[in-house]
Formats: structure tokens, C-alpha cells, sequence
């Protein structure tokens, strides 16, 4: 691959927001599982004298995104009328905002390769969504579905800041948990409450290249795919001397390409004019500042509070996912609970990471320990591995079982003896097995009289064998080395 | 003064999805034409210390509360303005290849 012509990226993000019914209309906004056309009435069917009446929560969470974005809502913001003709857009125009939007600038930063990278936000426009098009196999025609038709979006567009794939999935990563930590959107991915847009173009100079559009990308794994295949595709196009086309185009997932769509019309051919039917926004400071009280912690707060655990980027990127994926256990605030000890508080994310979390991905049903009960939990197996009756296979399985249950044992000690799972510490238990093993290993105890110590591994691995792998290994090293002293 | 050309009318033609005949082309450059010179007229307005008037009602922050609002109409009542419904979805022409 050529890498003498500099990329550059810009994305817009559509962020469906979190409103009960829609933008303009009092229908349902959960079309996950309606049946077609059942969330619809007059405004969604853009019927004639039909009135779109503006939803006061959508403006609520598009203020909230406004704050996460390092921004500020704008005082005075209007509604406008984006014309195309498209089956699936029922008024043969989109309400949208276009010369004075609901957000102007801001910022997202992120760390990637622990370097902190700051891309700015140009605008992001409250807009209604269109209806939803599927194309049977085979037929002649396509079939319509109104049930998202109005639908709230935040479209969020950055400056064209980002030059690698990687800078734009971490982009799109770090978007997704402000939109989520912020509670603006469900973030439900697989259901394209987020989808973006990603311009990429190519150029020897600081002057921007031809760009293309690929659009609709409903995953971050896609959005770095369509970039790497864009920046080959027109690296290819430009070393045979052939030009760039201005166009929008699709990801296709099967064959892992982009595939072009159509020549992209002309801002002007959307013939943009004010929307007669809906007055202005003018927001004042009380509103605002009521807002800003009530905002959540946004991901920046929590990397702060786990500031002192010097955690890698990825186990912090998978604990402010897992913490808002399953906000009932809430993990930063039980992280947060530990962190007057430095060396607890890592021995329970280690923990978090590497059994909690992974088991909650895979099977969350199973999981049904009451959420208040995980601090008594995690103290509780962190005292019986520092006295050293627990291993760390042992803390596995005692911290797995202990989750399944929905309710802890009254004497933990007691249930992990039951389950087999403490170490065998128990002086004279351990040295009737270890006189065992030595009197039936007569080699190996020569060789380590002979100052072969390696042989000490072989008996302890010998021991942990006949106390079904619950000897204490660490004393077990002790008793054997006093008793051949 | 501004002048549509032939390829302006038919680039509008094709932004509203108008098919014209030859004779419709001459008639629209005309008509359209005229219209625009009529309202050319606004032109003369000065409107240097104006802000663009999107409204009239004076009104602002028309908002209502994010409930569910039942309309009264039934979605087999708005699909009956459909030409051609196929299970309860809109039917239209292939839109992709």
C-alpha cells in the first residue's frame, strides 16, 4: 500500500436519541419489535395538514450531549426543510436544522497509542429519521416501513482532524461512551441507534483531496474496515494517475469492500428552506444550568478516578463499557469503594476483567448475585487468598460460584471448604503427604541432596497431585525443604 | 437579472422527478421565468439591518411532553392512501439494484 498521500477523516455520526415517542409526533419510538406500520399517524405519513409538534426530552438530551461534547447548546436555534425524493421519505422532505443548529463546536479526546488526540466537533443538528427499506430477493420492488419515520437524531459532524483508521474507531469508541454515559442514546448498535458516515480523501499537500462518502456503517470494527479499504482503494486510483470521484458509497460486509452508490447531489439541490411549521428554540442559562447539574459522570471522570491504578487503555476501555452495559452492578462505583487500597482495588479489577465481566458477556442469566452484595463478595475471597487458603484457580471458581448464587453464604469459609475449593494449609495434613511423596520418590529426594533443586518442583508437583490440587504450593516448598534439611 | 436556462428547468425537472416534453420545457423557461421577475421585485427592499424572517407567528419553544399520543387513526386507515401495500408495508418501485 502507497503511503505517500496523507489521509484525512471527517464523520458524522447519527445518534438516535432516547425519547419514549418520536420527534414530531406522539407515536412510539421502539421499533425494534413492532410489526410494520403500526408506530406510525398523519405527521410520520407526512399527510397533508398534519402539524409536527416538537418532543421537549429530545431537546433535554441533545443539551446533554451539547455538555459531553466540551460544547454549548446554542440560545437560538431553528428548523428547516431538506427536500429529496425518496420512497422511504413520506414528505418528500426531511426536518432538520441547517444554518443555525442546536450545537456549534465542540471537541472529543481520546487516548490512542497513549498519546491524547483532540478532534473537533463542527456542528451536530437535531433531524428526523426516514422510514426503513427492504429489497425481497427477487422482486421488482422494494417494500416501505414508516415505524422509524421521525425518529430523533443527533447527527454530531466533526472537522476532517483524523488521519489513521485507528484515530477514527477510537473517535467513534469514545462518541459511543459519551453518547451512552451521558444516557442521550440506548446506544443499541446492532439496531443502528448510532451509524456513521465516514469522508475519507486522500492528498500530497495541505489542501484536501477529493473525498468519498461511505455511509451507514453501524459498528466501530466497520468504520476502521471501510477507511483502511478507502485509503487503499484511492491510493490505487491516484498512483495510476486516475481521478478521485466526489460520491457516496456503501459498506459492503460480505465481500469487505465499499461499493459505490451515487454522484452526491449538490447542497443546493436539497432546495434547504426555514420549516413554517415550527417556531424557533430559544433556551435560556436557568434551563441549561439545570441541565448541567444533573449530568452523570462521563467517562473522563472515571479514567480519573482510576487514575492511581495505572491501568492499561484497554482494561479501562473494557471496564467503561461493562459499567455501562450493566449499570445495575455499577463496576466503577464498586472499583471506587476499594480504591483507599491501591493493591485491593487492582486485585478486584484484575478479577473484574478477567472472570466477572467475561462471564457477564457470555452468560449474563447466569449471573444472579444480587448487585449490593458484590463488595461483601470481593472482600471476602480478597481475605482468604492474602491468609492463603485460596489459589487463584480457587479465587476463580469461588468468585464464579459465589456469582451464580443469588444470594452470598453466611460463612464464606465454609462454603468454598465445601466446594473443595481451599488450599490444604493445614501443617501436619500437608507433612503426612509430603513424607508420602518423598519416601515414594527416593531419586528425586537424592538429587536434591545432591543441590539439585529442581527435583523440588517435581515433589511439589507431586504433592499438589495427591491432595487433588489443594495443597498450599508455598508450604508445601517449605515443609519439603525442612524435612530434607 | 436572472435567466433559467433550458438546463436549469430540466435540472429542476429531474430534482422533482418531472418528466417534460419539449413543448413543457419552452412553456416552463417562460412561465418561470416570469415568475422570477415578478418576484425579482424584493430585490429593491433594502435589508441591511434586517434578520431573515422564518416566521411570523412570533411564537417560539412549541414543544410537547414525551408521551405516547394516541391520534385515533388506525395504520390500516393511513394505508389505505397507499397505492400498492404488500403486508402491511408500503410497496414501491425497486429502489436498489
Amino acid at each position: 500500500m502507497s503511503h505517500k498521500y496523507r489521509p484525512t477523516i471527517g464523520i458524522e455520526c447519527h445518534v438516535q436519541l432516547k425519547t419514549k415517542t418520536k420527534l414530531f409526533s406522539g407515536a412510539n419510538n421502539d421499533a425494534r419489535n413492532a410489526e410494520p406500520n403500526t408506530l406510525v399517524n398523519h405527521i410520520d405519513f407526512g399527510l397533508p395538514g398534519a402539524l409536527p409538534v416538537f418532543n421537549r426530552e429530545a431537546l433535554k438530551l441533545a443539551v446533554r450531549a451539547a455538555l459531553a461534547l466540551k460544547s454549548e447548546p446554542e440560545l437560538f436555534s431553528t428548523f428547516d426543510r431538506k427536500h429529496y425524493f425518496y420512497p422511504d421519505l413520506p414528505m418528500g422532505y426531511q426536518i432538520t436544522q441547517y444554518d443555525q443548529p442546536i450545537i456549534s463546536g465542540g471537541q472529543v479526546s481520546f487516548k490512542l497509542d497513549g498519546q491524547v488526540k483532540t478532534v473537533g466537533i463542527t456542528r451536530a443538528h437535531l433531524e428526523s429519521d426516514a422510514g426503513k427499506s427492504t429489497h425481497p430477493e427477487g422482486s421488482a420492488n422494494s417494500l416501505v416501513d414508516l415505524n422509524r419515520a421521525g425518529t430523533p437524531l443527533l447527527e454530531i459532524v466533526s472537522e476532517p482532524e483524523m488521519h489513521t483508521a485507528a484515530e477514527a474507531r477510537a473517535y467513534t469508541e469514545e462518541l459511543y461512551l459519551l453518547m451512552r454515559y451521558a444516557n442521550v442514546t440506548e446506544g443499541d448498535l446492532y439496531h443502528g441507534n448510532m451509524r456513521f458516515d465516514v469522508n475519507v480523501s486522500l492528498s500530497l499537500t495541505d489542501e484536501l483531496g477529493v473525498r468519498s462518502e461511505t455511509k451507514n456503517l453501524n459498528s466501530f470494527r466497520a468504520v476502521e474496515k471501510a477507511i483502511t479499504y478507502e485509503i487503499k482503494r484511492q491510493s490505487e486510483l491516484l498512483d495510476a494517475g486516475k481521478a478521485i470521484i466526489q460520491e457516496t458509497r456503501g459498506w459492503n460486509e460480505a465481500k469487505q469492500k465499499t461499493v459505490s452508490q451515487r454522484t452526491k447531489e449538490n447542497a443546493d439541490d436539497y432546495r434547504y428552506m426555514p420549516d413554517p411549521d415550527l417556531p424557533p428554540l430559544v433556551l435560556d442559562q436557568v434551563y441549561i444550568e439545570k441541565i448541567r447539574a444533573e449530568m452523570p459522570n462521563l467517562p473522563d471522570f472515571w479514567r480519573k478516578e482510576l487514575g492511581a491504578l495505572q491501568l492499561d487503555e484497554d482494561q479501562i476501555q473494557l471496564l467503561l463499557e461493562a459499567n455501562i452495559d450493566y449499570e445495575a452492578v455499577g463496576y466503577m462505583a464498586l472499583i471506587k469503594a476499594f480504591l483507599s487500597k491501591v493493591d485491593l482495588a487492582k486485585t478486584l479489577v484484575n478479577w473484574l476483567v478477567n472472570i466477572e465481566i467475561p462471564l457477564m458477556r457470555s452468560s449474563e442469566a447466569s449471573v444472579k448475585l444480587i448487585s449490593s452484595a458484590r463488595n461483601q463478595l470481593y472482600s471476602d475471597v480478597m481475605r482468604l487468598s492474602k491468609s492463603g487458603q485460596l489459589s487463584s484457580t480457587g479465587a476463580k471458581e469461588l468468585i464464579t460460584k459465589l456469582l451464580t448464587e443469588p444470594e452470598l453464604p453466611g460463612d464464606i469459609t465454609r462454603f468454598a471448604e465445601q466446594a473443595n475449593l481451599l488450599q490444604q494449609s493445614d501443617q501436619n495434613e500437608l507433612e503426612t503427604i509430603v513424607k508420602r511423596v518423598l519416601d515414594a520418590n527416593l531419586n528425586a529426594v537424592k538429587d536434591i541432596q545432591k543441590g539439585e533443586t529442581k527435583a523440588i518442583g517435581f515433589l511439589i508437583g507431586q504433592v499438589m497431585s495427591q491432595s487433588a490440587g489443594r495443597a498450599n504450593p508455598e508450604l508445601t516448598r517449605q515443609i519439603i525443604e525442612q524435612l530434607l534439611k | 437579472m436572472a435567466r433559467l436556462s433550458k438546463n436549469d428547468v430540466l435540472k429542476l425537472a429531474r430534482l422533482a422527478r418531472l418528466e417534460l416534453n419539449v413543448t413543457e420545457v419552452d412553456e416552463y423557461i417562460a412561465e418561470l421565468n416570469e415568475i422570477l421577475e415578478y418576484v425579482e421585485q424584493l430585490q429593491g427592499v433594502e435589508t441591511l439591518d434586517l434578520k431573515p424572517t422564518n416566521q411570523v407567528t412570533g411564537l417560539t419553544n412549541v414543544m410537547r411532553a414525551d408521551e405516547p399520543i394516541d391520534y385515533g387513526y388506525l395504520p390500516a386507515e393511513l394505508l389505505k392512501n397507499v397505492p400498492q401495500v404488500l403486508n402491511d408495508q408500503i410497496q414501491v418501485k425497486r429502489m436498489v439494484e
